[in-house]
Formats: structure tokens, sequence, C-alpha cells
């Protein structure tokens, strides 16, 4: 508690959220500021540096889907949250192609949230390392200079897609991933709708890393919006039901 | 020529009032074109009487008395016809033999000349007023077929303009009375199954236009008076639309059917037009009041979760502290479950106006389901058939992953802890079926159909697990709105399967 675990923004126009979350996000160790509207977080994001937004989608004004294009043009590394309370699919795509790395729907536990700040922020301090360098999670150990994951210490032999997919999926861990963002960033930019080709290829790989395939531990799915690979916690990161 | 002002114009339902009004109209009518073909007897034999003496005075020669006969005789053919003219040349034949063919005043002719100039007249004149009775005759043919495009053309105008806010039946039935000038009209609706009937034998006519459409036949009654055609779109029968009236030939019918089907079918797709935009706002308005209300409630219920589970994760509070948090966490967590099953159960109702359906692989459905649920299913065993990649739906994919949700958490609370949890899927019958099994406590004979009503709680399960009554109820809408049932199938020691079938063939 002597540390901080980061500095967080919080953006809602209900203040009874507000004040809830500032309370328990001080107490878990975060450094919380608050905003009411996009305009207002906007002004805050430019002045001082922030690890995380917590970001309300249904805001009036600007609303959070453009408040988050806006800052995530002119800080490509922040960890943006959206919040949202309908648990609607186009809203969670919109959120994610907008440039947010994660979203959560109201309500959740604090704790979960706090998990997703934490990927979020490593997220933004992992683009600043080293590409080659090696990722854990689990027992599963990816290695991108010689192309080569090991599962509990023994080669995987992938297909080089196959590789390519788990080598995005866990430089971007705990974080979903879309669909389309993912053709796109192992198939190309011509890819985007071959949804059941994607599924195809995720089957492949839970036989290949998982323990049980009907019960991925690693490679999530995340319903209709895409995929995310396990946290490097152990850490549920499951979505409300 | 016509009796209308003789009849009264209102509703007549009797039939004898039928035969009264007819007799007197044929009564009324032979009257009168008596009077008209004497009086055209009369005025030729005038001429020819007024002519001959004043001729006979001057002396005329017997040619220009003839050219004045053949005069009276062409002015009779114009102003009534071949008959009057035809005895008027006769009338005058014989004057101009008497008076003016020497010897005069006699009947004799001593000239045989003149014999061939009688007999030249009197043919001349009957050929002459033929040809202009037939030019005549031609004439008002045309004039009446003019008026009768021009009549059809009205209506068919009229028609467009007819007001759509009311029934259209007698509006078509009186603007048919009103242009064509029939005395009456009906007009059979098939889809409603409903006479509109106008004019003086509304009555009757009502049951012929019904009859012709049943025996799907042009029908004619009353001496030829009344015809009833079929109307029809495309091929398809829509009605019946009868007429009756002099003057009715069978074009103008079929004409007038066929507009008047048009004008049907045009009011029926107005109408289906604005039932489905009513039905749609219905459905806008409904969800817009749904998102207000989910944001209503989830606000409050963010804060309150937000801060019990702050309170138990700071791990600060003493066990009894922690224990009425725990509580808040609880209590809060269902008050929201509640909310998101009344939500769905909501959106499944307005989704039953228009489900947004696409093909589905029943294995993609599976897996988003049991990505959903992972959590509570806390390291549960589930099995996956290997078949389910291969099936597929044709359905609403939000509403088929709630359906399917809720029988993997029914599964996972009413079940015995630790057992596992097996999914079946299968094509058969035209049904693809998807099964979920659990090993727990049977359900009830009684409970078994009662359980998918909503609200309904088994008295066993009440005690068992927090639940809301919804669920099973939220799988029966969702079955339901794809044209599909739900059921369970139950046994001591044997667990419970719970069943979700889908017509298979829908638009593939």
């Amino acid at each position: 508690m002597t540390q901080s675990q980061g500095k967080v923004l919080i953006v809602d126009d209900e203040s009874p959220i507000r004040r809830a979350l500032r309370n328990t996000l001080t107490g878990m160790g975060f450094t919380v500021d608050d905003a009411s509207t996009g305009e207002a977080a906007l002004e805050l994001v430019r002045g001082a540096p922030y690890d995380a937004v917590l970001l309300d989608i249904n805001m009036p004004g600007i609303g959070g889907i453009r408040a988050c294009r806006e800052i995530r043009k002119s800080l490509p590394l922040l960890g943006i949250l959206m919040l949202t309370v309908r648990d609607s699919e186009e809203d969670k795509v919109a959120a994610l192609d907008a440039g947010a790395d994660d979203y959560i729907t109201k309500p959740f536990h604090i704790r979960e949230l706090a998990a997703r700040i934490r990927a979020a922020v490593r997220r933004s301090s992992a683009s600043r390392v080293d590409p080659d360098a090696v990722i854990r999670i689990g027992n599963i150990e990816l290695d991108p200079a010689r192309r080569l994951v090991r599962k509990a210490g023994e080669p995987v032999h992938l297909t080089p897609k196959e590789f390519d997919l788990v080598r995005y999926l866990m430089a971007h861990a705990g974080l979903p991933i879309t669909h389309a963002r993912l053709l796109h960033a192992v198939w190309g930019p011509e890819y985007g709708g071959e949804l059941e080709y994607l599924r195809t290829f995720v089957r492949q790989l839970r036989k290949k890393l998982e323990d049980d395939p009907a019960e991925p531990a690693y490679l999530l799915t995340d319903s209709h919006i895409g995929y995310r690979f396990a946290d490097a916690r152990p850490e549920p990161v499951e979505e409300n039901a | 020529m016509d009796g209308k002002t003789e009849l009264s114009s209102g509703l007549v339902t009797e039939s004898n009032a039928w035969t009264r009004a007819n007799g007197w109209m044929s009564y009324w009518k032979a009257a009168r074109s008596h009077v008209a073909a004497l009086r055209g007897y009369l005025a030729g034999l005038a001429a020819v009487a007024l002519v001959t003496p004043v001729a006979f005075r001057l002396h005329l020669n017997t040619s220009t008395a003839g050219f004045l006969y053949f005069l009276i005789v062409v002015l009779v053919s114009i102003a009534w016809g071949f008959w009057e003219a035809s005895v008027a040349s006769l009338i005058a034949v014989n004057c101009l033999n008497y008076f003016f063919v020497p010897p005069v005043l006699t009947w004799r002719v001593a000239n045989p000349q003149d014999w061939v100039s009688l007999a030249a007249f009197e043919v001349t004149a009957l050929i002459v007023s033929r040809l202009h009775t037939r030019a005549q005759a031609q004439a008002r043919a045309e004039a009446r077929q003019r008026s009768q495009v021009e009549k059809l053309y009205e209506l068919s105008r009229r028609i467009l303009f007819l007001d759509r806010r009311q029934t259209i039946g007698p509006q078509i039935v009186s603007l048919i009375q009103e242009i064509i000038g029939t005395e009456s009209a009906a007009l059979f609706d098939a889809a409603l199954a409903h006479v509109d009937a106008t004019g003086s034998s509304a009555g009757d006519l009502g049951q012929l236009a019904r009859g012709a459409y049943f025996q799907d036949a042009a029908l004619v009654s009353h001496g030829g008076r009344a015809s009833a055609q079929v109307l029809r779109l495309g091929s398809r029968p829509v009605g019946a639309i009868a007429l009756c009236g002099p003057d009715l030939d069978r074009l103008t019918i079929v004409a007038v059917a066929s507009l008047a089907a048009i004008a049907l079918e045009r009011a029926r797709s107005f109408e289906k037009e604005s039932r489905a935009e009513a039905a749609r706002q219905t459905e806008q308005l409904r969800t817009a009041v749904l998102d207000a209300l989910a944001h209503a409630f989830k606000t409050p219920l963010t804060a309150i979760l937000t801060a019990s589970s702050g309170l138990l994760d700071a791990g600060r509070l003493s066990t009894d502290d922690a224990e009425l948090a725990a509580l808040i966490d609880e209590q809060a967590t269902h008050l929201n479950r509640l909310t998101t099953e009344l939500l769905q159960m909501a959106r499944i109702d307005a989704a039953q106006v228009r489900l947004r359906r696409e093909r589905l692989s029943v294995l993609t459905l599976i897996e988003d389901v049991l990505a959903r649920y992972r959590e509570q299913l806390d390291g549960r065993r589930v099995s996956v058939p290997d078949n389910a990649s291969r099936l597929e739906v044709h359905g609403d994919r939000e509403i088929l992953t709630a359906a399917l949700g809720q029988f993997i958490d029914n599964a996972s609370r009413y079940s015995t802890p630790g057992t596992p949890i097996s999914i079946a899927a299968e094509e058969s019958l035209g049904e693809v079926i998807v099964a979920v099994h659990n090993e727990g406590p049977a359900i009830l004979p009684a409970d078994r159909e009662r359980i998918f009503e909503r609200f309904y709680r088994a008295e066993a399960s009440r005690h068992r697990a927090p639940g809301t009554g919804l669920g099973l109820s939220i799988v029966k809408k969702a079955a339901e709105a794809h044209n599909g049932r739900t059921w369970v199938v139950s046994e001591e020691g044997a667990g419970a399967t719970f069943f979700f079938a889908l017509p298979s063939g829908i638009r593939r």
C-alpha cells in the first residue's frame, strides 16, 4: 500500500459510481482522479500522465466512444478500459475498435476491475520493452526470436500461422482481441470476416496448448467479441454472467 | 329510357320488392316507347298530308313532287328510324301515284315508265333510310362505348383516391353506383367474408356476389339484368362483385371487377404496411424504455457492488462486519441477476416481432455460452458433443445464447456439486436438438411443465439455490420465438436432462 499501483482516471457521469470507485480503488493502492464528462477527461489526460483511464460508454456530451478515440489519438500507450451498462456486443466491439484495451460490464466486482486495470497498465509498459523478450504465462513459454513455444518445458509443434496467432495473443495477454483485429494481424489486412476460419485455428491450438481443450485455461473465448489469452496471474477474467 | 326516378333508392332487402319494381319499370318503358314510335308514324303521315295539297295546287310535276316526298322520308328516317320512314315512304308513293302521276286523281298509271319511276322512288327511299339508320346506330354504339370507357377511367381515377382510414368496401360500391350508373352494386370481400351493397336490390346482389365467389363462376340473374363476377388477382380469387342495371355489358362488368380487385388489394397492402409500422414503433419504444430502465437499475447496483466488494476486498472488517458486507454483496448480485433476466425476457418479447436470424454453428453457440459461465462452472467438467461443429441452426444469436446459458446456469446450480454436466446435440426428424444433462435430484412429474412458467419455482429447488423463477421461462420464450420447443426429462437417481429443439429446415 506504500507504493502506488498506478494513476487512474475515472470518467463517469454518475456521481455514486465515481464515489464508490474512487474510494475502493484508492483503498487498493491506486492514485485516483475523476471526471464527469468526456470533454473534462480529454483536458485531464493531456495535462497529467495517467497509467489507465476508466471510461463510461454512455455519457452526455461527446460520449465514451468518441472520447476514447480522441484520447487514443494523442496517447497511444495509455491503458483505456471502457465501462458499459448494456451487455451488448456492438458496444464492446465499438469500444475496442475505438482503441480501448478492454471493457467491463456494470456491475462488476472490484477485484475483477482491478485485474483488468493492471493488465491494461502492463500492456502500456510492455510495449516499451524488447519485442523479442520471452513471454511466460502459466506453464506456456513463448520465445519470439527462436519462434518456439514450450508447454511445461516440452516444445510444442505449431504451424507458422498458429505461432503468429499465439504470439499476438500472448503479447496482449489479459486483453480481448477482436476477431477482426486478430485476422488482420495474423493473416493480413485483406482478412476480417473469416470467423469460422479463426475458430477452427483456435480449436487446433487448444488441442496443442490446453490440458483440457473443452475447458480452456489459456486461450479464452470472449463471447462474440474475440479471444483473449489468460493473464499472467491465475485470476479469473470472467465477464459477468 | 330508365325508370330510376320511379324507384325508391334506399336499401330494399325483400326479394318481392325487386319483382314489383321490375314490373312497374317494364310497363313504364313499354308505354313510353309505344308513344315514341307512334309519334314517328304520325309525323310522317302529317308531313305527307301537308305537302300533298300544296304541291297539287302548285301543279308541280311528278319529279319535283317526288323529291319533296323523298325529303320527307329522309327527315323521318333521321328523326325516328327505318320503320317510320318505310311507312312514310309507302304513303308518299301512293300519294305520288294518285295526285301526280297521270292520269291524276286515279290509281291508274298510263305510262309504264311511271311504274319504274314509282318503284325506283320506293326502293331508293327504303335504301337511304336503312343506310341512315344503320349509320346512326353505329354512332350511338360508339358514343355508348366512349361513355363507358370514360366512366371506367373515372372509376379507376376515383378508386386511387379512396379514403384509406375508412373501410374500403362501402366506398367501392357507392363509387360504382355513382359512376357506372348501376341501380345496385354489391361487393363480397373474401378475406373478411363480408358483403357491402348499395342500391335498390342490395340484399339480392349481395347473395349473388357471395354465390359467384363460392361457385368460382360468373353468374347472371334477374333476366340478365344482374351479373356477378369473381374478383381475381392473378389466378387467386379475392372476392366477387355483383351489379344490376340496364345496358351492362360483360366487358364493363369484367373491367369494373378488375378495378375493384386492385382497390381491395391496395387497401390490404396499405393496412399491412401500417400494422408493420405500428409494430416497429412499439418495439422501438419498448427497447428505449428497457435501455433507460437498465441504466436506471444498473447504476445504483454498480455503486453498491463496487462498495461492498471493495469493503470485502480491503480485508479490514471484523468477522461480523464482513458477514454483513457479504450479505449486501450477495443480495445486490441477486438483484442484478433478476434485472438482467427481466431485461432478457423483455428483449425476447420484443424480438418476437423481428428476430435477427443468422446461421449459427451449434459448437460455436456452446463455446460462447461456456465462456460466459466459466467462472460459475468453477472448473466443473462439461462434455461437449463431437458432432456439434457439423450442426447448424438458423436463429437469433443473442436469444439462443441466452436460452442455452439458462440451461447451463440451471445445471450448475441445481445439480450435485462437482458432478459433470454433459451437453448433447443431434439432428432428428427436421429438428436440431440440444440437450443439457446434469446429475442431481429429479424434478417431480407435476413440476416438469410448470418450471417453464414465468416466476414458477419448484418447492424443492426453492431451498436449494437462489433463483428468480425466470430462467426457464426465458428458454421457453426463446424456443417459441423460433418455432421450436423445450422440455425436460427427469427420473429419480438419473438427474435431469433439459432439451431445446429448433426446426432445422428454416430457409437453409
